[in-house]
Parts: structure tokens; sequence; C-alpha cells
């Protein structure tokens, strides 16, 4: 690779005598579509040029749908990349005036990007709370890239993963053979699907107008590819209408995200299923329900999305519930688990905004959780006493006597978010008055409690803190172990708390994507 | 008119693996034994072990730890495992 000092190799839309700012990405790489939106703040300091390896159209999509407003370059047949020579993308070149390479940066990192904003003498542009990670690694760069081959597993042969498959198979029946009774036979679970036909199948993929053997992910535990095609007819069993490949896609992408890790999700003996969080336009474009009855069976949006994501893990991932999915009990969201989040009754800012993406932009947010559980709260007058009501619900996350290696979801309904909104809750104080009040009390694991019961082997790494006048140990590891969604009808007090499953790098973390316009 | 399906199921063709053939015996052999990090889990092992070393004479234990039992084996820890005779890996909970 180019490194600091050396004269840089020239490139599209050079010109000479001024700064100027390189980015190399790929447009799948999910680590380039966080890291990308964050030079928007950088062009009037910095000339700053993208280059893209990859086509034309998608390259158009991924600017138009992260909203670049920095020129880009296509790299065609890789030769920038190639005298550049970066290891992986995202990585940043900056070239002083005379183009000699001042300094690199590589991934995504806050501490690096806010370094180089100094440089440039601007405020710094990526904060430490906007739901981004610290820090993601990329992907290998294009350049460097061998496209796997049948007979390619020579001893001297370096092998990476392909990125486009074999189209799908096709079965033709019989005269008179039923169609939904061979899905039902050979295909899905245990409700009956539409029959994938070619061409209901060649509608969801004229809808999308991507590469039918285009490879989205590799779905655990079997690391089936999921391809474009895979995924329509999956989309089609579920009943979904095409205009859904727009979502679904985003979402494979999410659910094959290392740091969702939903090969744990997938075979843990836990309730844990992926929660379908979708905010932006989207919901009103394609009909996402966000009031009564968000997590039933009110919406074809809903439903068929959360059960086409179910359907591709099954179909494509192979968990089958009889099967690897060793669940001990389940969890009636592994049929669909989908809501949209309540925006208009929202008074705060929506998940996704308080994830690092724009209130214009949809998006879909996965969170690995059991089935929600209910909290009443309908004669309170004051927010704060609806929040210590859901305290009693975070305490019960996981095991009573667990702390601080679990997360939850805290869905508020519109009417409990009026009265906190009257008393003058922002969201942020919503989240630390439940961080700070939930705790298990001391009593609970005293000697006569002292039967090596779940969560009492680990205390020595819990926080001790006082409630209400009470010792207790602090359940959650900090503020962010709760994340805060609107939804819900306008009428009835009743929130809910979705509790996680192991969290952190060692489990699964909540993961937010983009949805293209 | 015949209706056509598109397989909507995994295609990807998995090479397999033969297993390999069983020990006929445990003397003298070296036996991985792999903890996936799950609480239990060092408790079976370290009874495991006694009983191999006592009961039937292994010339060695290898204890190996994946650093977590939600995640496949980080190839680190399948690389330790390399040149073993036997691994037993202990699920627990």
């Amino acid at each position: 690779m180019i490194e600091q000092g050396e004269i840089a190799p020239n490139f599209p839309a050079r010109e000479t005598g001024k700064a100027t700012l390189l980015v190399f990405f790929e447009t799948d790489c999910p680590t380039c579509q966080v890291t990308l939106p964050y030079l928007n703040a950088l062009k009037d300091s910095v000339k700053v040029v993208g280059i893209s390896q990859d086509d034309e159209t998608t390259t158009r999509q991924f600017v138009e749908q992260l909203r670049i407003v920095f020129p880009v370059e296509i790299d065609r047949g890789l030769a920038v990349s190639r005298a550049f020579d970066p290891q992986s993308v995202p990585t940043m070149f900056l070239l002083d005036k005379s183009g000699r390479v001042e300094r690199t940066a590589v991934g995504f990192d806050k501490a690096a990007l806010n370094d180089l904003a100094t440089t440039l003498g601007v405020p710094p542009i990526a904060s430490e709370h906007d739901g981004a990670p610290a820090w993601k690694p990329g992907c290998g760069s294009r350049h460097l890239e061998v496209e796997a081959t049948a007979n390619g597993d020579g001893p001297h042969t370096v092998r990476f993963l392909r990125v486009a498959g074999e189209r799908a198979s096709r079965s033709t029946l019989n005269e008179g053979q039923d169609a939904e009774e061979f899905c039902m036979r050979h295909f899905g679970d245990a409700l009956p699907v539409v029959p994938p036909t070619v061409e209901r199948v060649e509608k969801m993929l004229s809808a999308c107008g991507q590469a039918p053997e285009t490879i989205i992910g590799r779905i655990p535990p079997f690391y089936g590819e999921a391809t474009v095609e895979k995924i329509a007819a999956n989309a089609v069993m579920a009943g979904c209408p095409p205009e859904m490949m727009r979502v679904l896609l985003p979402l494979v992408r999410a659910v094959c995200d290392e740091k969702f890790n939903i090969h744990g999700v997938q075979a843990t003996t836990h309730f844990a299923a992926p929660l379908v969080i979708i905010n932006g336009p989207v919901r009103q474009q394609l009909g996402f329900w966000s009031r009564q009855n968000t997590f039933s069976n009110v919406a074809r949006a809903n439903s068929t999305l959360g059960r086409a994501l179910q359907l591709i893990l099954l179909n494509v991932g192979g968990a089958r519930p009889d099967g690897i999915d060793m669940s001990t009990l389940g969890n009636p969201g592994k049929f669909s688990y989908c809501i949209a989040e309540n925006e208009e009754e929202n008074p705060w800012e929506p998940l996704h905004v308080a994830r690092g993406l724009s209130r214009e932009q949809s998006a879909v947010t996965l969170f690995g959780g059991e089935p929600p559980r209910g909290v009443s709260e309908h004669n309170a007058q004051k927010g704060k006493i609806i929040l210590q009501a859901i305290t009693r619900a975070l305490a019960t996350v996981w095991s009573y006597r667990a702390c601080m290696v679990f997360e939850a979801v805290v869905v508020l309904c519109p009417e409990h978010v009026k009265t906190l909104h009257r008393d003058g809750f922002t969201r942020q104080q919503v989240r630390d008055f439940l961080f700070e009040n939930t705790g298990i009390p001391l009593r609970y694991y005293r000697d006569s409690y002292d039967d090596r019961g779940e969560g009492t082997q680990m205390t020595a790494n819990y926080k001790e803190i006082m409630i209400d006048g009470e010792p207790c140990y602090r359940k959650f590891l900090a503020p962010e172990s709760l994340e805060i969604v609107v939804a819900g009808g306008t009428a009835g007090k009743f929130s809910a708390v979705i509790g996680s499953w192991a969290t952190g790098a060692r489990g699964s973390q909540m993961v937010t994507y983009p949805i293209p316009d | 008119m015949p209706v056509t399906l598109v397989n909507p199921m995994n295609e990807t063709v998995v090479k397999a693996e033969p297993a390999p053939a069983r020990l006929s015996s445990l003397q003298g052999k070296r036996i991985a034994l792999l903890d996936i990090s799950k609480p239990g889990g060092s408790i079976f092992l370290d009874r495991l072990e006694g009983v191999f070393r006592e009961r039937y004479q292994v010339a060695e234990v290898i204890r190996t730890k994946k650093p977590t039992f939600t995640k496949n084996a980080p190839d680190e820890v399948i690389e330790g495992l390399r040149g073993v005779d036997a691994v037993v890996e202990a699920l627990a909970d």
C-alpha cells in the first residue's frame, strides 16, 4: 500500500495543487456503508473523492441511498486500486497540495476520523454516542480478491468467498400435482406457503434490479448462499409484494452482520428470535404498521417481511425448528417478528436517528430478543411512576439475579410517552432513569439464597448501588444496554420489555442498516 | 400448463468429510478437551480428565477453550487441536 510520505499515483478527478481526501470503497461492504456518510462533513475543507470498486449502477444506488454529497469515481478495471494497493476498504488517503500522502486511515475508526477532521481544522465528525461502533474493520479490497472456482482448491490457490452463486434449480410438477402440497412437503415450515412459481419469482426479481446470482449473504448455521433469487423465492412463499425486495436485501445483509451473530441466535436453546424494527418513510410507502397490534397479525407488510426472514433463515440457513434450532420453548416470533416504530407519536428522535441515520432515511434494525413482556401502568399520574413500573419488568430480564450481561428493548406505548414527554423526560433521560433505577436487592443473594442459582456466581463483576434506600446490584452495564422504541396504539397504557439473548462482542449486538429509497 | 417452481432451499454444495476411525484404545493417546465456555463445562471436563488419566492411562490431556459458546471456534482454537488423537467437546449447561 502507498504509505505516508510517498507521492500518490494518478487518480480520476485529480486537481493539481489541491489537498484531496481519497476514499476507496465497495458498495456491499457494511463498514464502507457506515464510514462514507461521515466524510460528507469534510467536503468544504478538502476535496473528497470516493473511488468505487464496483460498477456504475450499484455505485449510483449506494451514493443515492447513503446521500453521499462528494464526487465518486468508478475504478474501472481496479487500476487505481492496484496503484494505491489498499489491503482493505474503506481506506482513506489524505494527500497534501503536492500530492504527497499526508496520512492514511483504514476501516471505520471514530478516533481516526476525528483526528482527520482536526488535521483539516474542522470540529470532530464522529460523535461517541451516535449509535455507530467506535471501530469496525473493513472488507478485503476488491483488487485482491480471487474468484473461487470449482477446481480451485490446490495447495497454492488463495480461496476467497465468491460474490455470485448458481441459479436456483427448478422443479416442474406433473399434470394435476398440487403445488401447495408439494411446497409443504419440500419447502418451509409448518405453515402453508405461496408456491414460488417461476413467474412469481421473476416479478420479485424485476422489482429489485439485481442479478439473481448475486450473493447477498451466507446464512448460518449451514452458511447457505442467499442469492437474490433464493431471497426472492422465499419472499414469494411468505406472501411479500415484489416491492418488499427493497427491504429484504438490506435485511439479509443485516442478519449476516457478524455483530448480530445469527449463528448463535439460531442455534441457542434460549427464546431469542430476530426482531425486525422498521423506521423511516418506507413505513408509509410499503404499509408497515406501527400502531395498535403492531406485534400481531395486523398488516401484510409486517407479517410477510418477518415471515420471509424466517423462511430464509430456515430454508437457506438450515436452522430447522425440528432440527438444528434447539430452542427449548421457541418463540411465536419465529412465525414473524416485525414491528414499525410509531414515529408520529414519538416526540423524541426515532430509533434509526438515535443510531446515526437521518430521519428521512428508511432503516431496518435487528435485535435478538425474547417475546415481549407487558407492563401495565394505567393509574400513574407521573412519568417517573411509569418508568418505575418498567424497571420491575427489566429486573427480570434473562433471570432475576443475572446482571450486567444482558440488554433490553423497551417499547413505550404512545400514552406512556405522552406522560413522560409532558414531565420533561428526553429519550436519553428515560434510558438513564431506567438504568439508574433497575437493580436486584442484595438480600436475594444472601446466604439463605446461596444456592448457586443463576446469576449468583458472578457477583464480583456486579456494581452495588442504592435504589430507594435499598442496597442493590445494578442490573445493566450501561444506559446504552437499553434501547427505546415508541410503538402501539394510542389507547391503552401498556408498554413492553423485550429481553435480549447473550449480548456484546460475545453474543448478539443490535444492527441497523439503511433501506434504499 | 405445468407449474414450475424455483427451489428456495440451500443448494450450496458442501464437501463432505468422512468421519475419522474410532480409537480402539485410549492408552498412550493425546486427547484434547474443548470447553465451549458454558457454565458447568469445566466441571464435566475436570472429571473427564481425571478419568482419562487414572483409568485409561492417556499420554496427554490438552485443555482448550472457545472464547464464547455463541460463535464458531476461531481458527487459533481449531489449529491448537491439530495432532491430537481425539477431541472431546463439552456442550455443558
